[in-house]
């Protein structure tokens, strides 16, 4: 019998259950990147206050940890596997090849996190009681641990956007495709970003501590300015280098949005480096609901919209550059014994060879072809792009308005063909095909 | 479900090592993530009876907020450790896993953020507690049914996940596919028998906290002999209940006369009788990890008799053999972080038992600790980028 791996279909209507992916990831990335940041930050704030034994800030520093014990450690350690559970059941064989390429690489990173989440703990309840050499060690390993986390998370999801060299495919050795062209730029490009929130944070914190000391809070949030500042410049400097890693498939789609991307990007640099600058000048300026605001517009104008472009340069593949986005293997990768399913998918076509279609879908007769044809546009389609006429995803309404079932199948073997880079090649056999087209005729975008 | 099927939907990559490994990991990792759920679900639950009791009570108004603040800790710990089994697990019970993922992908997404509101509510509800004056009932109320909530779907994808020949129908009753993942499945004994764990371990949680405190002075006797009494109790009664829940269990899946369930039948006494005689509730935690690693493998065994009656063996799964990670988690398990946890957990017991502020400079142990934690610190960070950039340097040049 020839099945091959794939798993039943999980869709959410509308939006398309990749976007709900993105929702808890963006949640994630600002909680887990401020933790990060921040541990960074206690680091240097320990040090200060150790060597020049300034009592002052070690208040400062618990409120700050009990913000991110709160913050970051409850809603970055839920969102965490979050993402890797909504990811399972929008993705489920990408995430299964995250998996089993890297599940030593995934453990080690649990070691960080166990000593990470105990550490925490420590750091913050016993920040006045235990002596401050003993607390600034703990700090600095602290800082280490946390670096530790990004340092084993990077390899894996820069692996989704591809191995960076060739030698993966022959080797199959989760070392060459950890270390790819653009793990390393994609790695400082993260640091300068949780560096840039971590003081983003601090302003929030400072700035409420007007009333209760004035002078220190202006003094924090001069720095949390210029730790800002810093982090923000390397952002710009390294995500420079990293587009310069990334493959063609990648560039094709940023070339769609390009000249939005940098437009809306110069204006997020502009509008946050004047934040920064007053910040540094005239402190007393940044009030708690401000810098509140100023971490929402980052979330929603920056995290979100730069973790969309990230998921979209991806395109056609959703991991390793040998996993389409729906779910089908395209490529052989010989030194794991992997196969490619496109030749047996354009042989036997999709609803033979994928075990969780029902019998009675498994033939297409003139009765269910519209039910099928529904069925293999989810399966093939859904992942991008949401179906219906009110779609709010990469929605198909837009793309076919106005096709009748002729032209729909023409843009089909187009892509079947390979001629869209950002869609996958799959062919399929003529009458999976046809039913695909009708489904989508039928739905008169 | 038959195997061809189960065999098909294993990951074409291989396992990256031998698979019993990985089912040892998987056992002893989810037996680690389970105490603290029941540790989280005990105190949070005992707490909860503080409140009421805390205004007029000397001994809750200290041991209520000391209930909540270990069940906050332990929620934390018991995430990080649920990441461990999550990731085995889905190595070589792949198709179940995902098949679970997929059908139940709704439930799932909602299970992050009910954990999530859970979790935050907790935070108020310990907040709402710290004036010692019985505050934040309600919502500690709420955050505790939330959390009962978050573990009822967590069970409900364990048991969806041991019914490989109800999967398409579940997907496609009666032919018609839905890709809503609602699917929702629940063993109400299991879960009882889950559930009710959280009561010993509370219990012996109570002797333990009272066992450290005793060398406290600032603790009063009294306080002291009322927790280890309490304890005693809600020990014993927990023990029963579970034991009963688990006889339960193991008669409707027929494996009450099996060695590993009698063991544990075994274990349950012995923990029944240590906890009694309460002469040192330290070693009784010793048995008590026993115990849970032997619920461990017993659900491990039912799992793998499911599948393996349906012609799926982990043993067959193949290896595609992975040195050089494999040998970087081995050394950062073993030495990063036996010795950094073990810096963190001296440093955690030496404050707690100490009163004022700890000088951690004139702690030979706890000095040497953390110089070896910072050093190794440093050297994985250099031994890493030194392999990382070997590589990049072999395969570019």
């Amino acid at each position: 019998m020839d099945i091959i791996g794939q798993f039943p279909l999980f869709y959410f209507p509308e939006y398309g259950s990749a976007w709900m992916m993105g929702m808890t990831g963006t949640i994630h990335i600002l909680a887990s990147h401020t933790s990060v940041g921040a541990a960074m930050l206690f680091a240097y704030l320990s040090y200060k206050a150790y060597k020049e034994n300034r009592t002052d800030l070690y208040p400062y520093m618990k409120k700050y940890g009990m913000f991110l014990l709160i913050f970051s450690y409850v809603i970055g350690s839920i969102t965490g596997p979050g993402i890797w559970y909504t990811a399972t059941a929008a993705s489920p064989r990408g995430i299964s090849a995250l998996i089993h390429n890297f599940v030593w690489v995934w453990a080690t990173e649990w070691v960080f996190f166990v000593f990470e989440v105990i550490g925490v703990f420590v750091l913050v309840y016993f920040i006045d009681k235990i002596d401050k050499k003993t607390h600034l060690k703990l700090t600095f390993s602290f800082a280490m641990a946390s670096v530790g986390t990004l340092a084993l998370i990077i390899g894996i999801i820069s692996f989704m956007m591809w191995p960076g060299t060739q030698e993966y495919y022959t080797t199959g050795s989760a070392s060459d495709a950890f270390f790819g062209t653009n793990t390393f730029p994609h790695m400082f490009l993260r640091i300068g970003f949780m560096i840039m929130l971590s003081g983003v944070i601090g302003l929030i914190i400072s700035s409420a501590m007007k009333k209760d000391n004035l002078e220190l809070s202006r003094e924090l949030t001069k720095k949390m300015g210029y730790v800002s500042m810093l982090g923000g410049f390397l952002v710009l400097f390294f995500f420079m280098w990293y587009m310069g890693t990334l493959p063609d498939n990648a560039h094709a789609v940023f070339n769609i949005t390009k000249a939005d991307v940098i437009q809306s990007r110069i204006i997020l640099t502009v509008v946050f480096s004047i934040y920064f600058l007053v910040a540094i000048v005239k402190p007393q300026f940044i009030s708690t609901p401000l810098a509140g605001v100023m971490v929402f517009i980052i979330l929603i104008a920056g995290i979100w919209p730069g973790e969309k472009l990230r998921e979209s340069m991806r395109k056609p593949y959703v991991a390793g550059q040998y996993i389409y986005s729906n779910q089908i293997i395209s490529r052989d990768v010989p030194g794991k014994g992997i196969k490619s399913e496109l030749p047996i998918i354009a042989e036997k076509g999709l609803l033979q060879v994928n075990p969780f279609v029902p019998k009675n879908l498994k033939v297409i007769t003139e009765e269910n072809k519209h039910e099928v044809g529904k069925l293999l546009a989810r399966m093939a389609c859904s992942n991008c792009h949401s179906l219906e006429k009110t779609g709010k995803y990469r929605p198909l309404k837009d793309r076919l308005a106005g096709m009748d079932k002729e032209a729909i199948k023409s843009i089909l073997y187009a892509i079947g063909a390979g001629g869209m880079p950002y869609m996958p090649t799959l062919k399929l056999p003529e009458n999976e095909t046809d039913a695909i087209a009708q489904y989508f005729a039928s739905m008169k975008y | 479900m038959d195997a061809s099927i189960l065999l098909a939907l294993r990951d074409p990559a291989g396992v990256p090592f031998y698979p019993v490994v990985f089912q040892a990991l998987y056992v002893l990792t989810w037996a680690l993530h389970a105490a603290f759920v029941f540790l989280a679900l005990g105190s949070m639950g005992l707490s909860l009876y503080g409140t009421f009791k805390q205004k007029s009570d000397d001994n809750w108004k200290i041991l209520t907020p000391h209930l909540i603040q270990t069940g906050k800790i332990s929620i934390s710990i018991l995430i990080v450790l649920g990441v461990a089994p999550l990731l085995f697990t889905q190595v070589i019970y792949d198709p179940n896993w995902y098949v679970t993922n997929t059908l139940s992908g709704m439930w799932v997404f909602i299970f992050i953020y009910t954990l999530v509101l859970g979790y935050i509510l907790y935070y108020w509800y310990y907040f709402a507690n710290k004036k010692n004056q019985g505050g934040g009932k309600l919502i500690g109320i709420i955050s505790f049914l939330i959390l009962i909530f978050a573990g009822t779907l967590m069970h409900n994808f364990a048991v969806t996940s041991l019914m490989p020949n109800d999967w398409m129908n579940m997907y496609a009753p009666n032919g018609i596919v839905d890709n809503s993942g609602w699917t929702f499945n629940v063993d109400t004994v299991r879960l009882i028998f889950m559930l009710s764990l959280s009561i010993p371990v509370v219990g012996l949680f109570l002797q333990n906290y009272s066992r450290f405190l005793s060398t406290r002075r600032d603790f009063s006797e009294i306080f002291i002999d009322y927790c280890a009494k309490l304890g005693t109790k809600i020990g014993v009664v927990g023990l029963i209940i579970s034991a009963v829940a688990f006889v339960a269990w193991m008669i409707q899946v027929g494996y009450l006369l099996h060695p590993l369930s009698i063991a544990i039948v075994v274990g349950v006494v012995i923990l029944l009788f240590m906890i009694l005689k309460n002469s040192n509730s330290y070693i009784t935690t010793i048995v008590l990890v026993v115990v849970a690693l032997l619920i461990s493998s017993m659900r491990e065994l039912i799992r793998f008799d499911i599948m393996a009656k349906l012609g799926y063996s982990i043993y067959e799964y193949p290896v595609n053999l992975e040195i050089p990670t494999i040998v970087m988690f081995l050394l950062t398990f073993l030495v990063l972080g036996g010795v950094g946890v073990a810096y963190l957990l001296t440093l955690a017991w030496k404050v707690g038992k100490n009163q004022g502020v700890f000088d951690g400079t004139k702690d030979k142990a706890v000095t040497k600790l953390g110089n070896y934690t910072l050093s190794i610190m440093v050297l994985w960070m250099v031994i890493y980028f030194g392999w990382g950039m070997t590589i990049l340097f072999m395969n570019i040049l």
